[in-house]
């Protein structure tokens, strides 16, 4: 059981609209274990129980806006909370949701001016955060007791994701010392993979929750490295929601709070914030993610 | 209501048909080569396959061109508005424009009347890379052929705009998209590809015209193997640049990018066909020392294969994404009693090179807009001689770093809109915009729920009062003959006429006639919009036409800062504008 402020997430449309219309969007990023996926025809994931206690609590009918991501997370609030997408609507509906899930929750981010000195995420109000992330890196213990310093990238391979800061990092740091053992892979599962099964890689590295899903899928051949990278700008980072900000004036403190009943035997401690439930849920509860 | 409008639609055709013509007229590979000697119709883009935008039409002249008029004008319709970047083709008394968000439209030339509408239906999780605009058809046998922002190839039936094939190019789903109009060549419609920083890889894809079929694909990234389908059987053509990793490190050559996404040209005296490519990917270059080829290159490329026989890049290791798409207009000059074949581009990254189309040497090279900072000059085979004060820096070794000035900004010298070539004058007529950008590192960025390194940057005029400069250019000397000033950038295509007139339009929506020689403005006309769209000119019934769409959009609406300021006022539209002279 947790409180979360309702007047909080009901901001695209009105709280009115919500409730008259009896439905929530809750835009979740597409194809994007263990946060939010489709397996055998079902929603799964972190976001999708968070969405659904979300809807529940307000006691509405929750719908999912499925989120193809673009470059960078400005593109996905234009095209998912504040403009809305029309490219696949007839009659040039834009298509938006009420509320958007991982998103980042940083100040410096919310408050970022452009060269006008105008906000640059003025459309949109960050809130509620829910999770820490972090950059982890899971590997082939066959091939590696430990990951002392990133220096054995030198002599081992890596995989990472296309455009991700890894990435980055690892073909530019020490003067792209590690930029030939760096193999990039379109997603982080074909990472993992290519670690698992074909060996073309021995380690892997990306955001915690991802890393540690893939490696309880295999929990014997993969290690879970507990190395930190201090050469990261941003190392940890935290994810929370962010709704239009048309009805900013919503997201003042509100009186009316909300129990929402997640539902689960894993919540039996009472109240927590949403951050640590969260996090139990995605490395403790596998039956829920799989 | 879709089944009602069918039906008018399919009567109005029919009524068209026959007004028109009795006889169908059937585009065929000839009709294509010969489409700058046939002022009756405009069968590809740019007048021609040499895309010299060249009209030897001569009835409009500065003498008579104030009296230009509108005769009809026709509305793209619907809630979607965005930029009309299309060029318009008109066969037979009908013409043949697409809208953005991949419509096609067929007119009647005459009237304005519609005879049919096509709209692709984009799917659900489209997250196109790049505006969604659209820059025209290309007409084969009895097909109005063009790519969608979903990244397929439709042919429709060009009496009743029916999908007779339909190929899927590349998924969308990694970020494959379609903008520019296919060319036809040799019986072939060839298409490029546009795509993000997700890790795409750029080709130069044929197809059989008439089926459908597909016949080569040519990766524009070194390393990557080139196919071609040889009765019904998929083969091998070669790795692109021979083996993998000779200008790229590591596996960068794997998504290195190089979008053709601008389409390409065809000179018939060579046999070759000119696409040029985009920057290489991930765009930050500390990742990726070394010239990364085929990126930011223009390629000369062998019709019936795909094989790559000459590239020259324009900007070796990019930095600063500038795209080497930009159209490679053939044309020929007499220098010392003989005929140099040659070829020219006015580059994103504010150069305009001379080369020789035969086999891609550079002849030489200028500066065609007033600020160049990341390179210093050119060298004697026009590579750039960089500046390296110039290149942003490496975003994952430092903390918000300095910020660099860089001239051009991204948007280029020159962005996609062609520039036009006059048999006439032997000037070039090229559209640039003078701008700068600031870059620097963004290290408070997210993408997908993670933190990520970016870069921040942000476009600025250099000049108060204008951005956009019309120059008239000399390819034998680089002088500038004439220039005309725009307060906003331009964004349109040019066309010239034997009449001796330049036409081209601007985003605060006047549709403009300049004389060739001087640069004089000697009519002007507000659409309403802006034009964003490349002008035409045919003649029907003995008389000279001249359409153009206006529809303000494209790119540049698109980026806030300094440069936002001056066209956030503009409004949108959706329309085809139609002119000819009165009848005396």
């Amino acid at each position: 059981m947790i409180l979360v402020s309702l007047s909080q997430f009901a901001q695209a449309r009105s709280y009115d609209d919500i409730i008259a219309a009896n439905e929530i969007t809750i835009a979740v990023y597409r194809d994007f274990p263990p946060y939010s996926f489709e397996q055998n025809g079902q929603a799964k994931g972190i976001d999708i129980h968070l969405a659904n206690a979300i809807a529940h609590g307000l006691g509405v009918k929750l719908t999912l806006l499925w989120a193809t991501p673009g470059e960078t997370t400005a593109d996905d609030l234009r095209m998912y909370l504040w403009k809305g997408n029309n490219l696949h609507t007839n009659d040039g509906t834009r298509v938006k949701a009420d509320l958007m899930l991982r998103i980042p929750y940083d100040k410096n981010y919310a408050q970022m001016r452009d060269d006008q000195g105008l906000l640059v995420h003025e459309q949109v109000h960050m809130f509620a955060p829910y999770q820490q992330e972090r950059w982890q890196i899971a590997y082939n213990p066959n091939k590696l007791e430990q990951i002392a310093t990133m220096a054995v990238f030198q002599y081992h391979k890596i995989g990472v994701e296309i455009d991700s800061a890894p990435q980055f990092y690892l073909t530019t740091a020490f003067n792209g010392r590690l930029r030939n053992n760096t193999k990039t892979y379109l997603d982080i599962r074909d990472a993992f993979a290519a670690m698992t099964q074909t060996n073309a890689v021995d380690a892997v590295m990306g955001i915690k929750s991802q890393i540690e899903w893939l490696h309880q899928q295999h929990p014997q051949q993969t290690h879970i490295s507990q190395q930190t990278y201090p050469l990261f700008d941003t190392y940890k980072w935290d994810i929370g929601m962010a709704v239009g900000n048309d009805y900013r004036q919503l997201a003042t403190p509100s009186k009316t709070y909300c129990s929402i009943n997640l539902n689960s035997n894993i919540y039996t401690n009472g109240q927590r914030n949403l951050v640590s439930v969260i996090s139990s849920l995605s490395y403790t509860n596998k039956s829920l993610l799989k | 209501m879709e089944s009602i409008k069918k039906i008018s639609c399919l009567t109005l055709a029919i009524t068209a048909l026959y007004s028109s013509m009795t006889i169908a007229a059937d585009v065929t590979d000839k009709d294509l080569l010969n489409d700058q000697k046939t002022p009756e119709n405009v069968l590809t883009n740019g007048l021609g396959l040499e895309a010299q935008r060249y009209s030897n039409i001569d009835k409009l002249t500065a003498k008579n061109v104030k009296q230009l008029r509108p005769v009809w004008a026709f509305s793209l319709g619907g809630e979607k508005q965005r930029g009309q970047e299309s060029q318009p083709m008109i066969n037979d008394g009908v013409m043949y424009v697409t809208g953005s968000y991949s419509r096609v439209f067929a007119i009647d030339a005459k009237t304005g009347d519609e005879i049919w509408q096509y709209d692709a239906r984009l799917p659900d999780g489209i997250m196109p890379c790049c505006d969604v605009v659209n820059r025209g058809v290309a007409l084969y046998g009895d097909l109005v052929i063009f790519g969608t922002l979903d990244a397929k190839l439709v042919a429709l039936d060009a009496k009743t705009g029916k999908v007779r094939w339909k190929k899927k190019v590349a998924d969308y789903k990694a970020g494959y998209s379609i903008t520019a109009a296919p060319i036809v060549v040799k019986g072939k419609v060839i298409t490029g590809l546009s795509g993000g920083e997700f890790g795409i890889v750029g080709r130069v894809i044929a197809y059989d015209a008439k089926t459908g079929a597909k016949a080569w694909e040519r990766p524009t990234v070194e390393g990557h193997m080139g196919y071609a389908w040889q009765d019904g059987k998929k083969v091998e053509t070669g790795i692109s640049g021979g083996a993998p990793g000779r200008t790229w490190p590591a596996e960068l050559w794997k998504h290195g990018g190089a979008a053709p996404w601008l389409g390409g040209t065809y000179d018939p005296d060579t046999d070759l066909l000119y696409f040029g490519t985009g920057n290489p990917a991930p765009w930050n270059s500390y990742m990726r020392p070394g010239d990364n080829l085929f990126s930011s290159s223009r390629l000369g490329i062998d019709p019936d294969d795909g094989k790559i026989v000459w590239h020259f890049q324009t900007t070796p290791h990019d930095g600063w994404d500038y795209d080497g798409v930009n159209e490679l207009i053939s044309f020929n000059y007499q220098e010392n009693g003989k005929t140099v074949k040659a070829a020219a581009t006015a580059d994103r990254n504010g150069f305009f090179y001379v080369l020789n189309r035969t086999n891609g040497e550079f002849i030489r090279g200028f500066p065609f807009v007033d600020k160049i900072s990341w390179a210093k000059g050119l060298d004697k085979q026009g590579r750039p001689q960089f500046d390296p004060s110039n290149r942003p820096g490496d975003p994952s070794n430092a903390k918000q770093g300095k910020t660099v000035v860089a001239a051009p900004s991204f948007l280029g010298g020159k962005n996609w809109m062609p520039m036009a070539y006059s048999q006439k004058t032997g000037l070039f007529y090229v559209p640039s915009n003078e701008w700068q950008m600031d870059i620097w590192n963004e290290p408070t960025a997210y993408k997908k729920g993670a933190a990520y390194l970016g870069a921040g940057f942000t476009i600025k005029a250099i000049n108060e009062d204008y951005i956009g400069v019309l120059r008239a250019i000399d390819p034998k000397t680089g002088k500038v003959v004439w220039d005309y000033k725009n307060y906003a950038p331009l964004w349109g295509g040019v066309l010239t006429t034997a009449g001796g007139l330049v036409f081209a339009g601007n985003p605060e929506g006047y549709l403009m006639a300049f004389d060739d020689k001087t640069g004089e403005v000697l009519y002007k006309f507000n659409t309403g919009s802006g034009i964003v769209g490349s002008p035409v000119t045919w003649t029907m019934d003995g008389e000279q036409y001249v359409s153009v769409l206006s529809g303000w959009g494209g790119a540049v609406p698109l980026w806030g800062g300094d440069v936002a300021k001056r066209v956030k006022h503009f409004n949108q539209g959706g329309m085809v504008w139609t002119f000819k002279l009165p009848k005396s």
